[in-house]
This record gives C-alpha cells, sequence and structure tokens, in this order.
C-alpha cells in the first residue's frame, strides 16, 4: 500500500535535524521504500507485512530506529495520552461481542460535541494526505487513523436503539446501507453490529451503517475503536468492493495494542475541537492481552546468513531501537517481539532481517559463493532451439513472439481460463497456426514476400488416467510455426528443407490433404513413420510450416555424416524434357535417381511453360566416364522418362 | 658482372610492378634500355669480358631485356585498361534477405549465457502449474483445493518462482545454481503491462548460502550483463516466499550512480529478490537447518529494455508482429 506522510506531521513525533531528503534516502535503504518527497510530503510504499508503519507515528518509530544507523541523531516523540480508565462494563453502553471476530473492543461516549468546521492545520494535514475534510467530527476519525494506523469510527450516539450492541457475523443474504448511501446484501460471515432494536447499524471495519451516521444535529458521538479479525475483513471488503482506507489497514491484522491510543488520541481531540465531554470509563473487552512472542537465534546463524559477523552489542543495539527486548545465553539470543512487530516476526530468519537491514545491506560484504557445481542438465534443448532460430534468420525469417492466450475459435480444444481478460484471450492455444495467420494479416500491407516464425508451447489438455479422469497438467509442447506471405510454393518448401537439412534431419515426405490446408497441398515430413512436422498452403492463402521441436530434436544430428570425396569427375549436364499436365515433378526425380546408379545428382534448375530443366551428374565410383558411356547413360534416361512419364526432350542444353 | 646484370634486372622488375602510370614507365624504359640506359651500357662494356664467358653473359643480357620489355608492355596494358574502363563504386550493394531474432531471444540468450558462466543450470518448468508449486508451496495463500487433492488447481503461472520446489525435488540434494527462463501470465494489460510475459528466476541453494553470496552474484551480473562499472543495492522489501526480502537498484548507467536527469536519485529498480524462506525449502524437501539459498525472480523485457537503452513507450509492441518494429532489430 501507498502512504502519505507530511513532513511537519512527522517532526510531531520524530525529533531530528535530518533533512526530508536524508530522512527519504535512509528510510529506503534500511525501511520503507520512500518513492518520492513532495511538497513536504513522503510518499511511502508499505508491504503488506508492515502495517505497524502505516503511519505517521510508525514512519516516526522506524526512522527513530534507522536514522542513527547513518550517524544521524534522531528520537521517538511518543504520543501523549490523557490517564484513561478502561473498564469491560459501563452503563452506556451494553455490548455483546464475538471474539473470534473481535479482539479488541473499545468505545467511549462523548456528549455535547459541537459540529464545526476542523481548524486549518487539520484541515491541510488531511488535505495532504488525500483526504477531503468534512467536519471535526468525521475529520478527528480520519486524522486519528492516518496518525496512528489505527481506524476509528464514530456514532451517533442517539441513533443506537436501546444503548445496546451485538458484534456478530452476518447471515447470507442480510441487508445493509452504509454511509454512502449504498445498500449491500451481504455474503455472509461479514462482521456486523446489531442494536438493540435488531437493526444492523455498522458493517464492521469497512464502513459505518446510514442510519447510525453522524450528521449536522448530532450531540454525542460513539467513539469506537476496535481490532478485528483480518480474515473476515478482507473477505468482506473484496466480496462487496467496499476497499475503504479502514479495511484496507484491519485486513492486514493491526495490533491491537493500539486500541489504546486510538481511544485516547480521539478523546484528545475531541474535547480540543469539538468542545466534547467524555465519560471517564472507557469500556474496553479485551480478554486476551498480547503476551510478548520469544523468538531465539544464534550467533552462529546469524553470521552464516548475513556472510559477516557483528559484535554481539551491535546486535542487540539494533534490536532494542527497534522495540525489541534482547537477552543473551552464550551465543543464544532471545527476543521478546514488541506487539506492534507480531503480525510479522516469528522466526529466526525474520531476525536476520531486522539486523541486517538496520546494520545495512550496503556495509555487508559481496561475494560470489565458493563450493561444488551443479551438474549441468542432460541433454538440455535450449541450444537446438536457438540453433534452429538462427538458421531460420539466417533465410530470411523473422521471429515474433504472440499471447499464448486466445479466442474459442483458436483453440476448440484448449484449456478454458476461470477468469479472463477478455473473449479473445480465453484459452491456451494447442497450435501456433492461428496466431502466426493473424500474425500475417498485421502485415497484410506489406507487398514483399516475408517470413515469420515462433517458437512456443502450446498447451495441450490432459486427463489422468490414475486419479480417475480429474484434468491434470496439459502438455506443454515446444512447437515452431512459421508462416510466408507473398510466396510460392517451392520458396517456402525449399526453406523447411533447408531447414531439416542444416539440421541433419532425414526426413522423407508425404502427401496427404489436412484440415485448414488447400485439397493437395500439405504436406507431412516423417522420419520412420513419426510425424516431425508438416507443411503446406493454408486455406487464408499463405503457406505454413510447423514442427514439433523435441521430435525435431531426437531426429537432428549434430554433425553431417561423413562420405569419402569422390575421385573422379563428374560429367554435368542440363536435360530438359516437357511432361503432359498432372506430372509429379519430385516423383520423376526420384525415379531417375533409383533407376540409374552412375547419376549421382539430379536437380531442377529451370520451368518454362511445360518445359522442365533438370541438372545432372554422371559419375562413376572408380572410374572417368568416358562421352560415349555417358551418352549411352542419358538415352536410356530420355527413354525411360519417356515411357513412365509420357515426357519427351526439349533439347539438349 | 652476372651478378651485375641480374640485380639491374631485378630492380626495373621491382620498379615497374610499383609504376602506376604510362609515364612512370616510359622513364623506367628510358632508364633501363635507352641509348645510356643501364642495361644498355652493360651491352657497351661486354668486350671487356674473357671470350669464353662472353656468349653466355650475352643471352643473359638479352633474357633480362626482353623480361623488361614484356613486363613494360604487360604494366602498360593494365595501367591503360584501369584508367580507360568508368566504373561507379558507390553503386548500392545487392543484399541478402535478412532475418531477425526478437529482442526477447536476443535477451533470453544473453542473460542464460551470463549466468552459465559462473555454473548456473538452465531450465525450464511448467507454465501451466499447480497451485501448490505457484503459491501454496512458496508459503502463499492457496487457491480452491479442487481438483487435485494434493496441489490443487491448476493455474497459469505468475512468476518463475514455481520452478523452485520443481528444481528442489529434481536436484534433491544440493549444490542447485538454477536459472528458470519461461514464460509467465497476470491479468493485466496496459502500456507497461501484458497478460504474457517472460521472467528469470535464479535459484542458489547449499551449505552457507548467505545475503553476502546474493550480493555477490547480483552485482557480478550488473558489471556482466549491463557493464563493467556497474553496481547494484539492496533494500528491504517482502516477499511470502523469501526472508530477508529485497528490492534490488542498479547504478543509472549514465551517471553510475551519482543522479541525474534521467534517473532522479541515481539508481534504478532491477527486481526481487531474498534468502529462500526456511517453509519453501522444507517444501522442496530440503532440511532448512542444512541448507540455505536465495531466489531472485524479474522480467526479462524489462531487464532487457533498461540494458539497452531503448526507451519503447509500449511494452505490447513486444508482442505486437508488425514487421516494421521487427526489422528493427
Amino acid at each position: 500500500m501507498d502512504i502519505k506522510i507530511p513532513d511537519n506531521w512527522l517532526r510531531d513525533f520524530l525529533k531530528t535535524k535530518a533533512t526530508s531528503s536524508e530522512i527519504a534516502k535512509y528510510l529506503s535503504l534500511s525501511g520503507p521504500s520512500v518513492e518520492k518527497v513532495e511538497e513536504s510530503v513522503y510518499f511511502i510504499e508499505v508491504t503488506t507485512n508492515r502495517v505497524d508503519i502505516a503511519s505517521v507515528v510508525g514512519i516516526a518509530r522506524e526512522a527513530a530506529a534507522i536514522l542513527p544507523q547513518f550517524g544521524v541523531k534522531a528520537r521517538l516523540q511518543p504520543v501523549k495520552l490523557p490517564v484513561l480508565k478502561f473498564l469491560e462494563k459501563v452503563d452506556y453502553l451494553e455490548a455483546e461481542v464475538n471474539q473470534a471476530l473481535c479482539q479488541r473492543f473499545s468505545a467511549v461516549l462523548i456528549k455535547n460535541v459541537q459540529i464545526r468546521q476542523s481548524p486549518d492545520w487539520m484541515k491541510d494535514r488531511l488535505t495532504a494526505v488525500g483526504v477531503r475534510p468534512i467536519n471535526n467530527v468525521v475529520d478527528i476519525s480520519n486524522y486519528v487513523m492516518h496518525e496512528l494506523g489505527q481506524p476509528v469510527h464514530t456514532f451517533d450516539y442517539d441513533k443506537i436503539r436501546g444503548a445496546k450492541m451485538i458484534l456478530r457475523e452476518s447471515k447470507k443474504g442480510e441487508r445493509l446501507t452504509t454511509l454512502d448511501g449504498k445498500t449491500h446484501t451481504l455474503p455472509g460471515g461479514d462482521i456486523v453490529i446489531e442494536d438493540g432494536e435488531g437493526r444492523l447499524i455498522d458493517l464492521a471495519g469497512i464502513m459505518g451503517g446510514e442510519n447510525s451516521a453522524v450528521d449536522e444535529s448530532t450531540k454525542n458521538v460513539l467513539l469506537f475503536v476496535q481490532t478485528y479479525n483480518p480474515v473476515n475483513i478482507r473477505q468482506t471488503s473484496m466480496s462487496l468492493a467496499q476497499r475503504t482506507e479502514a479495511a484496507v489497514l484491519f485486513e492486514k491484522g493491526i495490533d491491537p495494542e493500539l486500541v489504546t491510543d486510538g481511544i485516547g488520541r480521539g478523546i484528545e481531540l475531541f474535547v480540543k475541537l469539538a468542545g466534547g465531554k467524555p465519560e471517564s470509563q472507557i469500556l474496553d473487552i479485551y480478554p486476551a492481552p498480547y503476551r510478548a512472542r520469544k523468538v531465539e537465534i544464534n550467533t552462529d546463524f546469524l553470521t552464516a546468513r548475513l556472510g559477516a559477523q557483528l559484535p554481539k552489542d551491535k546486535i542487540t543495539q539494533i534490536l532494542r531501537s527497534l522495540g525489541f527486548e534482547t537477552y543473551w545465553q552464550g551465543k543464544t539470543l532471545e527476543v521478546l517481539v514488541p506487539s506492534h512487530r507480531a503480525g510479522d516476526i516469528s522466526i529466526p530468519e525474520d531476525i536476520v532481517e531486522e539486523v541486517a537491514r538496520l546494520y545495512g545491506y550496503h556495509n555487508l560484504p559481496s561475494e560470489l559463493m565458493q563450493g561444488v557445481l551443479p551438474e549441468p542438465l542432460a541433454d538440455a534443448p535450449f541450444g537446438f532451439e536457438e540453433k534452429i532460430k538462427s538458421v531460420l534468420k539466417g533465410f530470411g525469417g523473422v521471429e515474433v513472439y504472440t499471447l499464448s492466450l486466445v479466442s474459442r475459435e483458436e483453440a476448440p480444444t484448449g484449456l478454458k481460463l476461470k477468469n479472463p481478460l477478455g473473449k479473445e484471450s480465453e484459452y491456451l492455444r494447442t497450435s501456433l497456426s492461428a496466431s502466426l495467420v493473424a500474425a500475417a494479416r498485421q502485415n497484410a500491407g506489406e507487398k514483399e514476400p516475408f517470413h515469420l516464425f515462433e517458437m512456443a508451447n502450446v498447451y495441450l489438455p490432459r486427463r489422468s488416467k490414475a486419479k480417475g479422469g480429474i484434468p491434470d497438467l496439459p502438455n506443454e509442447k515446444m512447437m515452431l510455426g512459421g508462416i510466408f506471405a507473398n510466396s510460392s510454393y517451392r520458396e517456402a518448401k525449399g526453406a523447411v528443407e533447408g531447414l531439416t537439412n542444416e539440421l541433419n534431419v532425414k526426413s522423407e515426405m508425404f502427401s496427404e490433404d489436412a484440415a485448414h490446408y488447400l485439397p493437395n497441398r500439405h504436406i507431412y515430413l516423417k522420419v520412420k513413420g513419426r510425424i516431425l512436422g508438416e507443411f503446406g498452403e493454408l486455406s487464408y492463402g499463405y503457406l505454413y510450416y510447423q514442427f514439433d521441436v523435441e521430435a525435431l530434436r531426437q531426429a537432428h544430428r549434430e554433425i553431417g555424416s561423413f562420405k569419402p570425396l569422390p575421385k573422379y569427375p563428374a560429367q554435368i549436364e542440363d536435360l530438359t524434357f516437357s511432361f503432359p499436365s498432372r506430372t509429379k515433378i519430385g516423383e520423376v526425380i526420384a525415379f531417375v535417381l533409383s533407376k540409374e546408379k552412375l547419376v549421382s545428382r539430379m536437380e531442377l534448375t529451370d520451368i518454362y511453360k511445360d518445359a522442365y530443366t533438370f541438372r545432372l551428374w554422371y559419375q562413376h565410383p572408380s572410374k572417368t566416364l568416358t562421352d560415349s558411356e555417358v551418352e549411352k547413360i542419358r538415352e536410356d534416361i530420355i527413354k525411360s522418362v519417356k515411357e513412365k512419364f509420357g515426357a519427351y526432350m526439349k533439347q539438349l542444353a | 658482372m652476372r651478378e651485375e646484370i641480374i640485380s639491374i634486372k631485378n630492380e626495373a622488375m621491382a620498379q615497374i610492378m610499383d609504376a602506376d602510370s604510362s609515364a612512370e614507365l616510359e622513364e623506367l624504359r628510358i632508364s633501363y634500355l635507352g641509348r645510356s640506359g643501364k642495361l644498355t651500357s652493360l651491352i657497351k662494356r661486354l668486350k671487356e669480358i674473357p671470350s669464353d664467358e662472353r656468349k653466355e653473359v650475352g643471352v643473359l643480357i638479352n633474357d633480362s631485356k626482353s623480361a623488361i620489355e614484356s613486363l613494360l608492355a604487360e604494366q602498360k596494358n593494365r595501367i591503360g585498361e584501369v584508367t580507360r574502363k568508368w566504373f561507379d563504386p558507390t553503386i548500392p550493394g545487392i543484399a541478402p534477405k535478412r532475418g531477425h531474432l526478437h529482442l526477447i531471444t536476443k535477451a533470453i540468450k544473453e542473460i542464460s549465457r551470463t549466468f552459465e558462466q559462473i555454473g548456473f543450470v538452465r531450465v525450464r518448468y511448467p507454465e501451466v502449474e499447480w497451485d501448490f508449486f505457484a503459491f501454496e508451496g512458496l508459503n502463499m495463500p492457496k487457491g480452491d483445493m479442487s481438483p487435485h487433492p494434493k496441489y490443487g488447481q491448476i493455474v497459469l503461472t505468475p512468476h518463475t518462482s514455481s520452478g523452485q520446489i520443481r528444481e528442489m525435488k529434481r536436484v534433491k540434494t544440493p549444490p542447485i545454481r538454477m536459472i528458470n527462463i519461461a514464460k509467465c501470465y497476470r491479468r493485466q494489460i496496459d502500456a507497461s503491462h501484458v497478460p504474457m510475459f517472460h521472467q528469470f528466476e535464479g535459484l542458489v541453494i547449499d551449505k552457507g548460502i548467505s545475503i553476502a553470496h546474493l550480493k555477490g552474484t547480483l552485482d557480478y551480473f550488473a558489471r556482466n550483463f549491463f557493464g563493467p562499472q556497474r553496481k547494484t543495492r539492496l533494500r528491504p522489501f517482502h516477499f511470502q516466499f523469501t526472508e530477508p526480502s529485497f528490492e534490488v537498484d542498479i547504478t543509472c548507467g549514465i551517471c553510475l550512480g551519482k543522479g541525474c536527469k534521467v534517473c532522479k536519485r541515481g539508481w534504478l529498480e532491477l527486481g526481487g529478490a531474498g534468502m529462500v524462506h526456511p517453509t519453501v525449502l522444507t517444501n522442496g524437501g530440503i532440511d532448512p537447518k542444512v541448507y540455505s539459498g536465495f531466489a531472485f525472480g524479474w522480467g526479462v523485457e524489462r531487464t532487457y529494455m533498461m540494458k539497452s537503452g531503448l526507451s519503447i513507450p509500449d511494452i505490447r509492441l513486444l508482442y505486437s508482429s508488425d514487421l516494421k518494429f521487427l526489422r528493427q532489430f
């Protein structure tokens, strides 16, 4: 939570010559983070475990401990309180309290209150912390809360029928109108107060009831200061979306001892600013007062955690400055935790933090750890993944990162989120294709060819067999997807083949129709019958490929295999054939290569209308082929290609 | 005399090779082969040589003369050609097709390299996890307990910290030096938040691991990732799964900690860190009485932005597929 602390208010309790920028700097280094100081107001971030410093006095106490560690004199000026008489029963109010909901219940009647404007100094301070001044009664509550961190409520005493209060848990469906005019239907389990006529008059810890609120004609005020069960407060505040300042404090668990200060300071201000006459007896139902918690810590443990040895008296001095009591027994230190730190200090590690931050993290040494190094992960996939990406980059690919959260249409079988941000991000994707199509479409204005690719997990739902079909964690499968736009089938396929070649993956292609692809324009890449990936032309007009990265990794070889260099040169020539329509050129090449053992290589080099030019390498492993031997092979090729495919020779290049 | 001939020849050849204009070549021709040229004057001295050697020396002189002549001709041709043919060296080159790796890929690569150099092991853990690993095991309040009896509900990991207990369970007996990089998900979207982002999580567990070791590791990272003069500092903070917990700052790259217009106070916020909470160690099956450790988990995108000094106004741009953006890196 972020709080604002005016400098002049802070100095009511913090006696120091330190400048505000010094205070800000040192607090940030050893305590709460001061984000900025603006117009003499500190903007401070208070972490959830430190509700004890979410106030002017809390910050003053923290600063009084921290500043001297930096050589700056500082002293805490405690809250001055009138002498008060706390009793479990008073004659002006009858109270029944559920202890589980309210650890400490206190109230005092203040009579003859005069409602008027607050003095300027109070209005100014409230304005500085972001609270709008209303009148003296409301302002006193807010002022005490900001000063002490203890929320305070005021009732119009005369509106509490029967001068009776029953603090209890709400029943589901009960209705209550808070003083902001909102009517709530309660979820149940909320802390409420009922008066002598059974009316709900307070949504405790969050906001008072409209029917018991102080107004212009109020004469007698009941000053009301409690400690509530933080769990109930949080649940109510969240489910009703009533995030009042009081609720935000109460839900973090407030020190019950603070009630005394809250009552005392409230009385003092009511007398001073509203001419009120407080009853001398204060109702205080507090059956289980705080008893200091004991935490033990050993100096060896402290030294090991800090990486530095601190003298005993330094440790003692630090902890005492923070309000802890300390007792040494040899190397063991017994620490008694003050009530305001009870919510956050319970184990030796907590003491380590207190000592270390006050000693100053900047004063601790900085050194790398020694010792044995852990074994590297066997078979880690990261290097392989990087390699794929750099190969694709080399082919002109542009890498994208797209969101894994997609719409239902994009992942009809995917896992559905319970609380998505919107319909567009309601499901976890099971394929990269929809995201990549969207990515390509985002660049629809681009007229040149482009190639986008992404490597990311897809999340495939699965149910565990062992646990009776309850959902199991999804199969997180690393996928590679890529999309080509403004490109030809051959260009895109060439990149896919280039990738498998670069990875030394010996895959075979099988053409087979698949959903989302144009008919006859889809192939699977397989190794030993296992599908590694696929490629084809999408019905959206893009060329798309995807690979199962792990399958690819299993099939890849880091280094290509070695073949002895040919001893005798190849004769190379181009042959051009004309084929009947619907001839599969891939099959022609496969046919020639399997039939002619002396053709070591055959590539398609050009297509012009129906004329396909191939480059052939004639090569014998143990001799140089003569022209007449080459001619024999050539004639055999021409003849057999004609017989098999009905092709005829166009020309001899 | 033989040596003299060879040395004159070599000298002539060298000078001809160095010549870069026709005029110079002509001068050289005159100085060696002209009427009183160096080689010509040697021919005049032939008669001084004993007659039995004269023929041999004569052949040598003639060979030298023709070698010089042919080199002169060759050189003259070469110079002539170059000066004759006009060429435009400013013509733009034909660009190879340039691909681009995404900034996040580059960031992950650099971050993992930096930690791998001091023995960290890169791992990857589920991005869709049981509540236990993402929350409860990290000492945070657990969510609704269904459907898994032991691990609770299935959640999108909001942080890479969910890899901590996974790593402890994998390694079983420390030492652990983990760097876990993965996608994380949070229900938030604006100029500085995306619902999906990346984090890197460091976890070190061994006997006697201290705050000093955390400082040493962070300083090492600052020097090697951000630059040799950069330093880090710790400030108190609070996380459920570490005790003590810290906020880590790094000195501003411009003023190196003195304070300037860009950074205000000399330091920039890097992210959170802390000493692993004993309950978390216990949940991971590691005895907190024997071992201790530290952990940190920061956003990849944010950390890389800070390193590169790229001022990308809207982090959502990183997850857009606009080529105009992607091709810049």
